[in-house]
């Protein structure tokens, strides 16, 4: 008999080995794909580009541009347009359906539209990125057609403008072809399932189980390293033999491109070596105008790319170790054992997991995902892979220390905008708005809580008051009460003796008047809290004391303190929260004057999502502003529980 | 068993019924109008529905609340999830095209009939990156509207305006000559225009302290605080109350103040002066232009052209000029009797001539925040308008910058 954790370890590597390798494969074969796919992208780029160039040389438009195109008819191009932007009009076609009376030239049709607003929208890119110094547009179109084929677009210019557009479409079916064999893939697998059975059966069968992990792991690890080599190896061969097809297309075309030029006896200067581009016309630089291919520069890409395979091997090297060590040491068949016989119960909890899911999870980690890209209004089309910027956010909101610096005149200048400068203006606005809350709304549930006070219930509703009108309209006219001119502080400062404030010009008198409007909201929350615990105090306990000769503040501080504060710690756990996060008083009352000096975190990550558009980066602030309330509730959980002891 | 049959029936023939009868091309409109623009706009839509009942084409319209209408856009169109055709100003155009997918450039469907058919300035703001992306239906600029009881005639000149500014302050009362939201920049442009200044260069590379706009803001300064016939923290309730109880002369608002202005008050509507300090050169306030736009994933597209040629059209233009209160983008409209004779129509037509649209560029929207604060750091006096806007500068540059980052 085999023992159970010989098993385990046999069934950890059948699994972990079989995931390990078919992601490898899968990764080798998407990239054999992407690669052919690229490929064939490039050459058409290439042909583009000549076709491009020959078109430009002949002016762009008129016969010369019809004779071009006639005369190019390269086997691998299904239809070529050219249209002038003057006028509207499609100067050349190869196009089947551009014949008889539709043969060019003529304006295009309505339903044309597309490839006209095309055009317009490569000459629009074109002048941005020349205005911006940047390549942050695409200057060359390109779109794989349903049919199979790809169509690309390229625009004409002429003395630095652009006036058109050349557009072609592929023949289908140049793609297709590398499909990499999952044969070696398998042979590696089998190996070292196989070498492990025959090890764990029969020469080490009552081995112990850190002897059989340990040789679990090498032969998984063995595996996957091999057949990683292999696929590096494949990889690179592709790679080499796409460079030498898309050199033989350039060497091709140049000379091609070269007759066809001097036949209508234009000039045949040529830059072949810039024909094969990226999508911003910029020249890769790996094939010379001869034809010939930059080994240096290939050498340097392609041991880049392997540094990147390479990495890629080793994660998924540590994520098939992790599998393989799940269900090796048991805690896959334990987890599996406590789902099975609970399992009614998670049918029970099954439709709120999935609320939970929809609801909270995933918009929670889709913002910490967005917090490591850099999205903003620009970019909101592309995924976030592509607009992937690993921790850079958080190194910029972190990492910026540049809080305050001096002035030519030797004036402390702060610099508002810096996170450190918001955290703190956060942290003392919640301690100084928390304070004032549980003084004031202590002080005032002492008093109603006197015996004998008359006209009680109705101090009580007049005090709850500022908690049940909506707080924006409670800020708004707190708001209007600090104008300078005509806001009745102001007048009544002013009947007293004093003189008018300009309340938000500096950054103090701005955040008290967004202290004073959340005081105002805030204390009768804790007012009707303390007023309950106060109210559960039994008389016997001042009774006693009174005869034991406590003066008041001995019965206050050893009878009212202790026995309200079981309710008022989570009252002031609870509102430590809601001030740390209250965005409306700060929104609407101050707005952050004067320069965002009296922003809170919650109010600068709205500015930073909202009105400047940096979504990525609002992300991360917000996830930092969790962060910091984790914080917060971890050290106040330990602290809770200290106090439960009493 | 009988009701099962009998609704079997039913649906056979509501079945029926739906195949039978062509479904009509739905254009849905998205506006954000209320009131009396609103019925304005929804009278064109009806009599554009009863002239094109023949040919299956029926429009329909969805007020959406302004607030939330532009972020509305931004999400539900690029998702195919919108309206055919949307209303907005031209200030967040920019903001769409670069994002992609939303309103559909309309170029093609262009020629030089249309495009003469409006004021020029209007048809620039509509204009991305020499691409045509709407037919303008509204503007919306700021002009000068008086008291008629308090001021007599209307001042033409800086200079005419500074004295009799002068003359109708009264501090102790709270009176003042000229109240207007200067400490807003978009309220600020109008000076900053006239001379010559400017938020942006060509690139667009943003140009916020140029010498230009510093000369404005030194001029505004000396009006309110040397000259003191303005009041002090300007908001447009403050403007809206002074006006009402006959304590400012003179404003310079937008046709939305016309609304507030209170039943007992006389008012008159004239351009606004021109500024001796820029050479006799006239206020140019920046214009907001509503624009027609066809959404980009729209599958009626053709059919949503022709009703924004409609909507922009004479007979409609008229009808939202008479009824619907507002200021036609169309030149022709204002040869119409009815137009021209009404003194608020031909007020702000005569002001928009010298007005300017403003920038309908992504970026724009990124230089509230900063100019914003430049601003009120200069009206409260705590810093000098060189020193502020050249912060003001530092900081739009940095957010620019952070924005155009290479993909």
């Amino acid at each position: 008999m085999i023992p159970a954790h010989t098993r385990r370890f046999q069934v950890g590597l059948f699994v972990a080995a079989a995931v390990g390798i078919w992601i490898c494969y899968y990764l080798l074969s998407q990239a054999v794909a992407a690669g052919s796919q690229f490929a064939a992208q490039r050459s058409a780029v290439v042909t583009l580009r000549a076709l491009t160039e020959a078109v430009e040389k002949a002016g762009g438009a008129g016969d010369p541009v019809r004779g071009i195109v006639g005369g190019f008819s390269d086997p691998t191009l299904a239809s070529v347009r050219v249209i002038a932007f003057d006028g509207i009009s499609l100067e050349a076609s190869t196009a089947a359906s551009d014949t008889g009376d539709l043969s060019a030239p003529r304006r295009l049709s309505r339903d044309e539209k597309s490839i006209y607003d095309r055009g317009q929208r490569l000459r629009a890119a074109v002048e941005t990125n020349r205005e911006e110094g940047s390549a942050r547009k695409d200057e060359i179109e390109i779109e794989r057609l349903a049919a199979g084929g790809i169509m690309l677009a390229a625009p004409i210019e002429r003395d630095g403008a652009v006036v058109g557009m050349v557009q072609v479409e592929t023949r289908p079916g140049r793609d297709d072809g590398a499909v990499v064999s999952p044969r070696s893939a398998v042979w590696w697998w089998a190996g070292a399932v196989l070498l492990f059975a025959l090890l764990s059966n029969f020469v080490i069968r009552e081995g112990r189980r850190w002897l059989l992990a340990a040789i679990s792991a090498v032969l998984l690890v063995v595996a996957i390293a091999g057949y990683g080599r292999q696929a590096l190896h494949a990889l690179e061969t592709h790679r080499r033999a796409i460079e030498s097809s898309v050199a033989a297309q350039v060497d091709r075309l140049a000379h091609r491109t070269t007759a066809l030029l001097a036949a209508s006896s234009l000039d045949t200067t040529i830059s072949a070596a810039a024909w094969d581009a990226d999508s911003f016309r910029h020249p890769r630089g790996l094939i010379r105008a001869d034809g010939t291919i930059d080994e240096a520069k290939l050498a340097g890409e392609l041991a880049a790319s392997a540094s990147e395979v390479k990495k890629a091997i080793v994660a998924v090297g540590l994520l098939s170790l992790g599998i393989l060590a799940f269900i090796g040491f048991g805690a896959a068949s334990n987890i599996g054992l406590t789902l099975f016989r609970n399992r009614s119960s998670y049918y029970y909890i099954l439709p709120a997991m999935i609320g939970m899911i929809v609801l909270v999870f995933f918009p929670f980690f889709y913002g910490i995902a967005l917090s490591f890209t850099d999205a903003n209004i620009y970019n909101t089309d592309k995924s976030i892979a592509e607009t992937w910027s690993g921790i850079k956010n958080y190194t910029d909101i972190l990492g910026d220390f540049n809080v305050a610096g001096r002035s030519a005149g030797g004036q402390l200048l702060f610099n508002y905008k810096n996170f450190y400068w918001t955290f703190y203006i956060t942290i003392i606005w919640t301690i100084s708005n928390v304070t004032i809350g549980v003084t004031v709304g202590l002080a005032l549930a002492l008093i109603l809580n006197t015996k004998g006070l008359a006209l009680r219930p109705i101090y009580r509703v007049l005090l709850i008051l500022p908690w049940a009108m909506p707080n924006y309209i409670t800020a708004l006219i707190w708001k209007g009460m600090f104008h300078r001119q005509f806001g009745v502080i102001n007048q009544v400062m002013e009947m007293l003796g004093g003189s008018a404030i300009s309340w938000f010009d500096s950054p103090t008198t701005s955040f008290l008047t967004n202290l004073a409007t959340n005081g105002w909201l805030s204390f009768p929350f804790m007012m009707v809290v303390s007023l309950g615990a106060l109210q559960s105090i039994p008389a016997e306990l001042y009774e006693a004391a009174v005869v034991d000769g406590a003066s008041r503040w001995q019965q206050f501080k050893a009878i009212t303190l202790p026995s309200i504060k079981p309710a008022l710690i989570p009252a002031i756990i609870l509102s430590v929260v809601w001030t740390f996060n209250q965005f409306n008083i700060i929104y609407l009352v101050s707005a952050g004057e004067p320069g965002s000096s009296t922003e809170i975190l919650i109010t600068q990550a709205y500015r930073f999502a909202f009105q400047e558009y940096r979504y990525g980066y609002a992300a991360a602030y917000s996830t930092v502003i969790f962060a910091i309330l984790i914080v917060y509730a971890t050290v106040q959980n330990r602290v809770t529980r200290a106090t439960e002891a009493i | 068993m009988r009701t099962s049959k009998k609704l079997g029936f039913i649906a056979v023939i509501f079945l029926f019924s739906r195949f039978a009868v062509a479904q009509p091309t739905e254009i849905v409109v998205w506006h954000a109008y209320r009131a009396g623009e609103k019925a304005a706009i929804e009278k064109v839509v009806a009599a554009y529905n009863a002239e094109k009942a023949s040919s299956g084409v029926k429009v329909t319209t969805l007020a959406v609340p302004y607030d939330a209408f532009a972020d509305k856009i931004s999400a539900a169109v690029p998702r195919g999830k919108g309206p055919d055709i949307f209303i907005y100003a031209q200030d967040r155009l920019g903001g769409w095209i670069e994002a992609g997918n939303t309103v559909e450039p309309i170029d093609f469907f262009l020629d030089k009939a249309t495009k003469d058919r409006f004021l020029p300035t209007t048809m620039e703001a509509m204009t991305y990156r020499g691409s045509v992306y709407g037919l303008p239906l509204n503007y919306k600029v700021i002009t000068m509207i008086y008291n008629k009881a308090i001021v007599q005639t209307p001042p033409k000149t800086s200079g005419e305006l500074v004295t009799l500014a002068k003359k109708l302050t009264d501090r102790t009362t709270g009176k003042f000559g000229l109240a207007y939201w200067y400490a807003d920049f978009y309220y600020h442009a109008a000076l900053m225009n006239a001379f010559g200044g400017r938020v942006f260069d060509p690139g667009p590379k943003p140009v916020l302290n140029a010498p230009e706009n510093v000369k404005s803001i030194e001029l505004l300064v000396k009006w309110f605080d040397v000259g003191g016939f303005m009041p002090a923290e300007p908001s447009t309730a403050l403007i809206t109350s002074l006006f009402n109880e006959g304590k400012a002369g003179i404003v310079f608002s937008g046709p939305w103040f016309l609304g507030e202005i209170a039943k007992n008050i006389n008012y008159g509507l004239a351009p606004l002066p021109t500024i001796d300090e820029a050479g006799g050169k006239p206020m140019r306030p920046w214009m907001t232009v509503e624009g027609v736009y066809v959404a980009g994933p729209s599958k009626h597209k053709d059919q949503a052209y022709d009703f924004a040629m409609y909507l922009t059209d004479l007979p409609s233009a008229k009808i939202m000029a008479v009824e619907g209160r507002q200021t036609p983008a169309n030149k022709a409209v204002y040869n119409d009797a009815q137009v021209a004779g009404d003194p608020v129509l031909s007020a702000f037509r005569k002001q928009v001539e010298v007005a300017i649209p403003m920038p309908n560029l992504p970026e724009m929207t990124m230089v509230w925040s900063p100019a914003t604060t430049a601003m009120n750091t200069i009206t409260h006096k705590t810093a000098l308008p060189k020193a502020a806007l050249d912060l003001a500068q530092k900081e739009l540059e940095a957010k620019v910058a952070a924005l155009r980052k290479k993909p």
